[in-house]
């Protein structure tokens, strides 16, 4: 009797331990449940959230972009801004100067990278996002960065980044996609103008976005371009028009520029 | 026969109908609804959309299945309670939470179908007014606390009673308030209070207008991360949001939990429906059929989820402005529930970049308007008075379900104590006494009859029954008892002749 209630349950400690039960329920997964407690149905709007940001965090979104259009596949791409780096917060980071919570860096891509409205920290969407980072975040070490985070820093290659240059390879590579204004399509992130990120994004850096070029575009010709050559592209498509930066308010800036026109009509009228 | 001639429209206001008089005030209405929808929608916590369909759908089913110039739509109490409700099940704003939501105006709405088919309205005749006008007084306590967060740019913050948030505000003032956000609201609050007097029906439009030029000019001038004012966000309507609310396992489970809370909604939103119907029909629209209300306000509600949108009630303000401005028929009310569409489309791009401060003003200036004005007279009345207190301060201090529980209760006891009040007036006429009787006797009343008349059984008594509209077995009994008892000492009892 006892010999056999032990049997059972060593197979319940093997079953409970083994890879299949351990083994996080994919997204499909999870949308096929009936029943999803709390955490589950916000992993999943929290996917949505990232595969398709206009729809479904309408309210705060407002550029072209999606989640996914930098993060790509979902975040579930190494070197193309993975998302499992719910260990890695909270940081510092130099951008607001203070130690940013996982909320905090989700509401900064909402303002930046997405050119929309910053929601508030308790935002459903925020939250759901934050879940569906955990949720990829799972088996990933606490506190340490995980594999292919972030994109990667190209060496140096010895030359200035060069435009003109940049812009004959994004004729050649990249138009064919994303067009030859920068403004994507239904499926293609726009990469410059009204619908694009704004000037204040992380990837407005050209040193990030080449990383980024680099590592994952062409896609399906991934690392194709030379070192020198990401970084001419990259030069090329962040000197193009796109939405300013937040940080300096809208007013701010229309007063500034009315004032720097006006003071240099005087000084032309007035040599 | 009676059920469908309820159940159906009835079109015959319009023979008598001022077309111009009543789009003047539809279109007024939609106006002052929208900054109130998109405040009801946060205060259920739901997206602000769901607030604005709510003002056209729910306000357009209402309308067209009624039979007043009633406003239906978002309103404030059934909002909270529908936030409220929820909040336990699921995360604020998900889209759980919001199906959850949907699920339980749906049950209201159904709750409010079967207290129709009970003839439930005749129930809600005997709500008082001051039960009504003490919970109006909670609300807008309630309604002002729910506003400090984001008229000052806290956190939520969840307190047992409402004077601690004004109290940690208060004390910690220079760590958690946001001053731009202050500023913000206290202009909102301010314009709104001073230009009330000036333009009592639109103020609160004028308020948002002074409110949202001073937020764009404090965003605009340092921008979103210095500010860290909080906007509103796109609002992007769809001309027709059909929905087919979910029902799985969740829902269900939720919805039997919820039951008792979804009773507690649907009551106080018939009972503020018909109060406001009560109203109308005492000095607007004789013909008002109360049943007909009760079941315009039941389908509209139950009909709500699939117009992705919650339950509402009728609106005390907005009908009240409707009225002033010469509404008479359900037209203002269909008017103001298209023109809302129009507007808030018109309005779309703007409204994204409204401060949330604004709305939280918004909220307390509604939350003040429902605490001033007559809603304090009751307290000079005997009996309208102590029903006043108690309910606004169980509202207050414990919950609004509890409130509405109480208010039943409190209105029914005062209600029987009046009615089991008798008058009785002595007089003596030589030898013979003279009582006449004021009141309804019954099984309750009879005790002080019953005692004066047993007090001295060789007395000699006319009773005069005739101001005595009902009087029950038990009164009759007592009485041939007692004449029979002076038959045997040598007294007397004589019920008077009618005159």
């Amino acid at each position: 009797m006892t010999k056999e209630a032990l049997a059972i349950l060593g197979i319940l400690v093997l079953l409970a331990d083994s890879p299949a039960a351990l083994a996080r329920p994919t997204i499909e997964e999870l949308k096929a449940r009936a029943v999803l407690d709390d955490y589950e149905s916000n992993v999943v709007f929290g996917y949505n959230i990232v595969m398709q940001t206009n729809r479904y965090a309408r309210r705060y979104a407002g550029s072209g972009l999606s989640c996914t259009s930098c993060h790509l596949k979902g975040g579930t791409q190494p070197d193309g801004f993975p998302l499992n780096v719910a260990g890695v917060y909270p940081k510092w980071r130099a951008k607001n100067g203070v130690r940013n919570g996982i909320g905090l860096r989700i509401r900064d891509c909402f303002l930046y990278s997405l050119n929309g409205v910053m929601p508030p920290e308790e935002a459903a969407e925020v939250q759901a996002v934050a879940a569906y980072i955990n949720y990829l975040s799972e088996g990933e070490v606490i506190g340490r960065p995980p594999k292919g985070w972030g994109v990667p820093t190209l060496p140096d290659t010895g030359a200035d980044p060069n435009p003109p240059r940049g812009q004959a390879v994004y004729k050649r590579e990249c138009a064919v996609c994303h067009g030859a204004n920068g403004e994507g399509s239904n499926a293609v992130p726009p990469v410059w103008g009204i619908n694009s990120y704004n000037a204040g994004a992380g990837l407005s850096s050209v040193q990030r976005l080449a990383g980024f070029i680099w590592a994952n575009m062409p896609m399906g010709k991934e690392r194709s371009l030379s070192h020198q050559e990401a970084l001419d592209v990259a030069a090329f498509i962040n000197l193009q028009h796109r939405p300013f930066d937040p940080r300096e308010g809208a007013l701010k800036k229309l007063a500034e520029r009315i004032y720097s026109r006006v003071t240099s009509s005087f000084g032309k009228a007035n040599p | 026969m009676n059920l469908l001639r309820e159940a159906l429209p009835d079109f015959s206001w319009w023979r008598s109908v001022d077309f111009q008089r009543e789009a003047v005030a539809g279109f007024t209405g939609a106006l002052l609804v929208i900054p109130q929808a998109i405040t009801f929608a946060y205060l259920a916590g739901v997206a602000p959309e769901y607030g604005l369909y709510c003002a056209v759908f729910v306000g357009f089913l209402a309308s067209f299945f009624g039979n007043s110039p009633m406003v239906g739509g978002p309103n404030t109490s059934v909002s909270i309670l529908l936030g409220l409700t929820v909040l336990p099940f699921a995360g604020r704003g998900s889209p759980l939470y919001t199906e959850f939501v949907l699920a339980l105006s749906l049950m209201v709405g159904l709750i409010q179908l079967c207290i129709w088919l009970l003839r439930g309205a005749e129930l809600f005749r005997y709500f008082s007014p001051a039960a009504i006008a003490g919970i109006k007084v909670g609300v807008g306590v309630l309604l002002i606390t729910s506003a400090v967060e984001s008229a000052l740019g806290l956190s939520p913050m969840t307190t047992k009673f409402f004077y601690e948030k004004f109290y940690i505000a208060l004390v910690a003032w220079q760590d958690l308030v946001n001053p731009y956000a202050a500023t913000i609201s206290g202009v909102t609050i301010a314009a709104g209070l001073l230009l009330k007097k000036r333009w009592p029906r639109s103020y609160i439009i004028a308020a948002v207008l002074i409110g949202s030029l001073i937020g764009g000019m404090v965003y605009g001038l340092l921008g979103p991360v210095q500010s860290q004012l909080e906007l509103l966000g796109h609002v992007t309507l769809q001309a027709l949001p059909l929905n087919l609310p979910r029902l799985g396992p969740q829902h269900w489970l939720f919805m039997e939990q919820a039951a008792p809370q979804a009773i507690a909604i649907a009551v106080l939103g018939l009972a503020q429906s018909l109060v406001i119907a009560r109203d109308l029909k005492a000095n607007v629209v004789r013909n008002l059929d109360l049943h007909k209300e009760v079941f315009s306000q039941g389908l509209s509600n139950a009909l709500s989820p699939f117009f992705s949108t919650f339950a509402g009630s009728g609106s005390f303000n907005r009908t009240s402005v409707a009225l002033e401005i010469g509404a008479r028929t359900p037209l203002a009310g269909i008017i103001a529930a298209f023109s809302v569409v129009l507007i808030a489309s018109a309005l779309g791009p703007l409204l994204t970049w409204l401060p949330m401060p604004v709305i939280a003003g918004v909220m307390a200036l509604v939350g003040i308007g429902m605490i001033q004005g007559n809603e304090i007279r009751p307290l000079r009345n005997r009996v309208d008075g102590p029903v006043f207190l108690i309910t606004a301060l169980t509202v207050i201090f414990l919950s609004l379900e509890v409130g509405i529980l109480v208010a039943v209760a409190v209105s029914v006891g005062f209600f029987v104590a009046s009615v089991s009040r008798v008058k009785l007036s002595v007089s003596r006429d030589g030898d013979e006494e003279r009582i006449v009787v004021t009141g309804n006797l019954f099984y309750a009343s009879l005790d002080r009859l019953a005692k004066h008349l047993h007090s001295d059984p060789t007395a000699r008594t006319v009773l005069d029954l005739s101001r005595v509209p009902y009087c029950d077995a038990e009164a009759q009994n007592m009485i041939r008892k007692i004449h029979a008892e002076r038959a045997r000492h040598g007294g007397r009892l004589e019920i008077a002749p009618p005159a």
